[in-house]
């Protein structure tokens, strides 16, 4: 066959390299139907991860603007246990303003009989040096603290205020000292500084404090020395020359220093780390929402395949095909970026406007330009990871389908190039999830999970759709129906399994560790566990009060041990700021520690290496340490390591190291010295109660008032009310995973309703000919909840399974705590989920139940 | 399978060709093999003077964009275009720095002068098969091919259809290759090729009309 042609083909000017630009757009202008799951499974994910990102950015702002008000000057120094001499004094004078302030745990006595351990604070006529005390009522606050009629001022926490049932012009008794409330706290601008409470404020004046009598050698008092320096506006340059002439000149002043850039630094770590969490969350989300994205695409191009075919038998390339459908879905993945990016940056606005004054964190909200570009990245990164492969398979769509159509075309395999593009740009996805990441272990260790869960998901989609496959043909025809469903080219198995069995796995997960924590706070407390720690005991009151104790509780098993506060100052020669330390260890390096000795080795302890000091050693000074913190620093046997106690460096060799087991929540502490070490020095002792069988909470209530009347100095903390407010704090960590959390969840429905929406068109063409062959709407409705019930049921297999697994990982590995699987509420959530299942598919296929086939059929 | 057998075939330019025959005698077939969206398993395929079967996919794709024309038997527009939009792609896509004053052109010689902006779901049938009519021959081909074309239209308007292509052919002497099951329809061409079963069963030999 020769068609012979003489005319010379058109002169072609070079295609114009917006033309992709243009036909996408005129296709978009039909409107963005069929894409909603799309650029909704974008949004989400991107505003997940600007929102978390923008929010702890205006937080650590927040931190940082605030950062000499939260640390109640521009440099602080403070020392445990005793005030700095008199020439330090006259060195920080020097520099400026000086404000000195103590802080220490208390007992406060109401004189109605409660008490209750009170986080006491003591200031100076200086404090505060920058921000503002305010109080309800408003009051002067040397008017507040001042004594007045035989009793010293104070301002105090509202929640103290209505746990002892005070009003301004209540007295109560703190040691010695007979104080009265004259108003309650607002706000206290220092207060982020102090760290975690464990009980309400008590603001009161120095000459207050030392009337309490409780300021004692070796008593657990902090002192804080805040310096303005002089001149206003003092540069950073001029803090930090203070910082290291103050480093240089008392080297061993034993004091810790903090310059208002680095105010929380623990705080400040907390939130980027918890951040990072937060983050992995909201990636699992754009990850969910990937299996949305890939669907969209391939129905997408699936409704195109008229369109492309005749573009292509006019003249169109298949790259040219493929680029005009590239810029289609980069175009609507920059419309859900874009949507998410808005609602990530209000976020922090919103949460300043809505939770600002009740937020316990200086927010700083404002537009976050780096952490929105992530989310961008993020997002597009997803959209062409999961895109790329079905837009491949534009290239290799024959023109002939305009002639006749072709089935097995659509889930062809696309090109080589197109599959190195789809898996360069997953690796660029995960690169950047490592790479951006705070702590990469964890970020490779949730890639690796990841991508597990993805391939598993995708292996039971096979397996379930093979079995199905090989399943001997039920004799009813419902079955039969629903089990050809399942495995019928196209079907809907592959997204379902991975939208549900990922959703069911989150949820477990959340689950699982949500309430392995709950249960550490709550049912876990040891058989063994104390009721009540006693700090502050003085040397001579101490065989009192375990005198005492016995008397009040007889049969009650009594624990005391010496404490000391001291800091490392350097382990191997190598000083505490410049040791190498493992993240788990560095805590022990921050700030002071309490330290003890013994002769004995302390209960809960196990020696694991070295061997235990005689009884009656009396030589140089050892030391005992816990074995993963020597680990974390590097420490071994032999070793020497110098603490600062008092402000006196005690230098020791490590002897031994020690298991602890830490959730006997026994006395137990990380450095042990041998009994010499600390021989003159002034030390109080810490001792432990518990009951011989369970104490009710009025029995505890009882021994609480009475031990604080008759030792006043002595605080008490109800073991039960520090594990609460550490689990109220841990409540809260989990309510803002909850909420990250459910965004995925969200994108995993989405993913579903999107699948369920886009098979609509077969189920109606299958119902309506069905019916037109007899079947009746029962039969048709029996097959539809066999189908979703089978496969809900094998996905909730893999995603209990798969969850559980996560759990276990996050309590036992990460957390450290004991893990107990809870299978009641995943199942119970399971089985929840299978039937949100079936009654989305239920209420997608209800429609086509319902259609006359005579309309439909005209129409096909 | 092979649908068409020892098919040998010559169409000289400027001819206009009808083929014939019952349904499923490879008439389609035979149509996409010619415009290169169908390949032969053997056998050789010349067309404006070039080898078909050695071309690859892409190739081929431009080679028709420059040198053939198809209107379709249910048109393909593609809906989400208007109707210039839908003549001026096979222009936008050989990079035609005048595609829409020359879509305008053809439209307008269509008798759609006032129809340029509506999609195809606001044209009658008769409409957009004329809209697919301007687009074969707005890269100015020098071949059309036509499947069916006046399938899926009422006799009046499918005669309106048959009278534009048959200018198209004798007014800008286009080769024309019409696919019809109208023995009427196909008298028109000077020489009507009859297909049965894949094989040509008359109208191998060029007839001088």
């Amino acid at each position: 066959m020769n068609a012979h042609s003489g005319s010379a083909p058109m002169a072609a000017s070079p295609p114009s390299w917006t033309l992709p630009l243009r036909f996408a757009l005129r296709e978009l202008r039909g409107g963005i139907r069929g894409f909603y799951v799309f650029i909704g499974c974008i949004a989400l994910g991107v505003m997940a991860i600007a929102g978390i990102g923008s929010i702890a950015e205006s937080l650590t702002g927040g931190l940082a603007r605030e950062g000499r008000t939260i640390l109640g000057g521009d440099v602080a120094f403070s020392l445990s246990q005793r005030e700095i001499g008199e020439r330090e004094g006259a060195f920080l004078a020097a520099y400026g303003t000086v404000s000195r302030a103590a802080t220490l745990r208390a007992m406060a006595r109401a004189a109605g009989g409660g008490s209750t351990l009170v986080e006491l604070k003591a200031v100076d006529g200086a404090y505060p040096l920058y921000g503002t005390l305010s109080t309800e009522p408003s009051i002067a606050l040397d008017q507040a603290l001042a004594e007045r009629d035989g009793a010293f001022g104070a301002v105090a926490d509202p929640a103290l205020l209505s746990r002892l049932d005070l009003r301004p012009g209540s007295r109560i008794d703190i040691g010695a000292a007979r104080i009265e409330i004259r108003a309650g706290i607002v706000s206290e601008p220092d207060r982020l500084a102090g760290g975690i409470g464990f009980g309400p404020r008590l603001l009161i004046s120095v000459a207050a404090l030392h009337a309490t009598g409780l300021v004692q050698p070796g008593s657990l008092v902090r002192w804080h020395y805040r310096v303005r320096l002089a001149g206003g506006g003092a540069g950073d340059g001029a803090v930090a020359a203070f910082v290291s002439e103050a480093e240089r000149r008392w080297p061993e002043a034993g004091w810790e220093i903090r310059s208002r850039g680095n105010a929380t630094p623990q705080l400040e770590r907390n939130v980027e780390r918890f951040t990072q969490y937060l983050t992995l969350v909201g990636l699992t989300a754009l990850l969910v929402g990937g299996a949305g994205i890939a669907n969209a695409v391939t129905s997408h191009i699936g409704r195109k395949r008229g369109t492309i075919a005749t573009m292509k038998s006019f003249g169109a390339t298949g790259y040219r095909v493929f680029a005009i459908y590239l810029t289609q879905v980069l175009l609507l993945a920059g419309i859900g970026a874009a949507i998410g990016l808005a609602l990530g940056a209000a976020l922090p606005f919103a949460v300043n406007h809505l939770f600002g004054r009740v937020l316990p964190l200086p927010i700083d909200p404002a537009l976050k330009p780096g952490q929105l570009g992530f989310a961008l990245l993020y997002g597009m990164l997803t959209a062409l990871a999961f895109a790329l492969w079905p837009l491949g398979r534009t290239h290799d769509i024959p023109a002939s389908v305009l002639f006749r159509d072709d089935v097995d075309g659509a889930q062809r395999r696309p090109r080589l190039p197109y599959l190195l593009a789809a898996a360069l740009a997953t690796a660029a996805l995960l690169t950047a999830t490592i790479v951006l990441a705070y702590d990469r272990k964890i970020a490779a260790i949730f890639v690796a999970a990841a991508a597990a869960t993805f391939v598993s998901l995708r292996l039971i989609a096979l397996l379930i759709m093979g079995a199905a496959r090989r399943l001997p043909h039920s004799r009813l025809a419902p079955v039969r129906l629903a089990v050809a469903n399942i495995h019928r080219p196209g079907a809907l198995t592959p997204t379902i399994v991975l939208s549900l069995g990922l959703g069911i796995a989150l949820l477990v997960t959340i689950i699982e560790i949500d309430g392995n924590l709950r249960r550490q706070f709550a049912e876990a407390l040891p058989e063994k566990a104390p009721s009540f720690f006693f700090v502050d005991i003085q040397s001579g009151e101490v065989d009192r009060l375990e005198h005492y104790l016995r008397a009040q509780v007889p049969g009650a098993r009594i624990e005391r041990v010496p404490m000391l506060r001291g800091r490392i100052v350097s382990a191997r020669g190598v000083r505490a700021d410049e040791l190498k330390s493992s993240p788990d260890a560095a805590w022990a390096l921050q700030g002071d520690r309490g330290i003890t000795y013994a002769s004995e080795i302390p209960d809960g302890s196990r020696v694991v290496a070295g061997e235990w000091w005689k009884a009656d050693y009396s030589g140089p000074p050892l030391l005992s340490i816990e074995k993963k913190i020597a680990e974390g620093l590097g420490l071994g046997l032999g070793d020497e390591m110098t603490v600062n106690v008092l402000g006196r460096n005690v230098t020791a060799t490590i002897a031994n190291l020690r298991s602890v087991d830490w959730q006997s929540l026994g006395i137990n502490f990380v450095l042990v010295f041998s009994p010499d070490t600390f021989r003159g020095a002034p030390h109080t002792y810490i001792a432990t109660l518990a009951y011989p069988g369970s104490a009710t909470a009025s029995q505890e209530a009882s021994l609480l008032k009475s031990v604080a009347d008759a030792f006043p100095a002595v605080t008490s903390v109800r073991v039960k009310d520090a594990l609460d407010s550490v689990a109220g704090i841990v409540a809260n960590l989990i309510q803002a995973v909850r909420g990250a959390s459910l965004i995925t969840l969200l994108a995993a429905m989405a993913v579903l309703a999107g699948a369920l929406a886009a098979s609509h068109h077969h189920r109606v063409y299958d119902a309506v000919i069905l019916k037109t062959l007899g079947a009746t709407q029962r039969q048709l409705l029996t097959a539809y909840v066999v189908e979703y019930a089978l496969l809900g049921a094998a996905t909730a297999t893999f995603g209990v399974a798969a969850g559980s697994a996560a759990g276990w990982l996050v309590v036992a590995q990460v957390m450290n705590l004991r893990y107990v699987w809870l299978i009641e509420p995943a199942l119970i959530t399971t089985l929840a989920a299978v039937a949100v299942t079936i009654a989305f598919g239920l209420v997608g296929t209800f429609g086509a139940l319902n259609r006359k086939p005579g309309p439909v059929l005209r129409n096909l | 399978m092979h649908i068409l057998k020892d098919i040998d075939l010559h169409i000289g330019q400027g001819e206009a060709v009808g083929l014939i025959g019952p349904s499923g005698s490879g008439k389609s077939t035979l149509l996409m093999v010619m415009a290169g969206l169908e390949r032969a398993d053997s056998g050789s395929v010349r067309v404006a003077g070039v080898d078909l079967s050695a071309m690859r996919e892409d190739a081929l794709a431009r080679f028709r964009g420059r040198n053939i024309g198809i209107v379709f038997q249910s048109f393909h527009l593609i809906p989400t275009m208007t109707a210039i939009e839908n003549v001026a792609v096979p222009l936008e896509l050989a990079g035609e720095p005048r595609a829409f004053a020359l879509a305008q052109k053809e439209l307008a010689a269509v008798g759609l002068a006032e129809r340029l902006h509506h999609y195809p779901a606001q044209l009658s049938g008769g409409e957009q098969q004329r809209v697919a009519l301007a687009r074969a021959l707005a890269a100015d081909p020098s071949i059309l091919l036509a499947d069916e074309p006046t399938g899926n239209l009422d006799e009046a308007t499918g005669r309106q259809i048959i009278d534009l292509l048959f200018a198209g052919h004798s007014k800008r002497g286009k080769t024309l290759i019409l696919v019809t099951h109208d023995p009427a329809l196909a008298a028109r061409c000077g020489r009507v090729v009859r297909l049965r079963s894949g094989r040509i069963e008359e109208g191998r030999e060029a007839v001088r009309a």
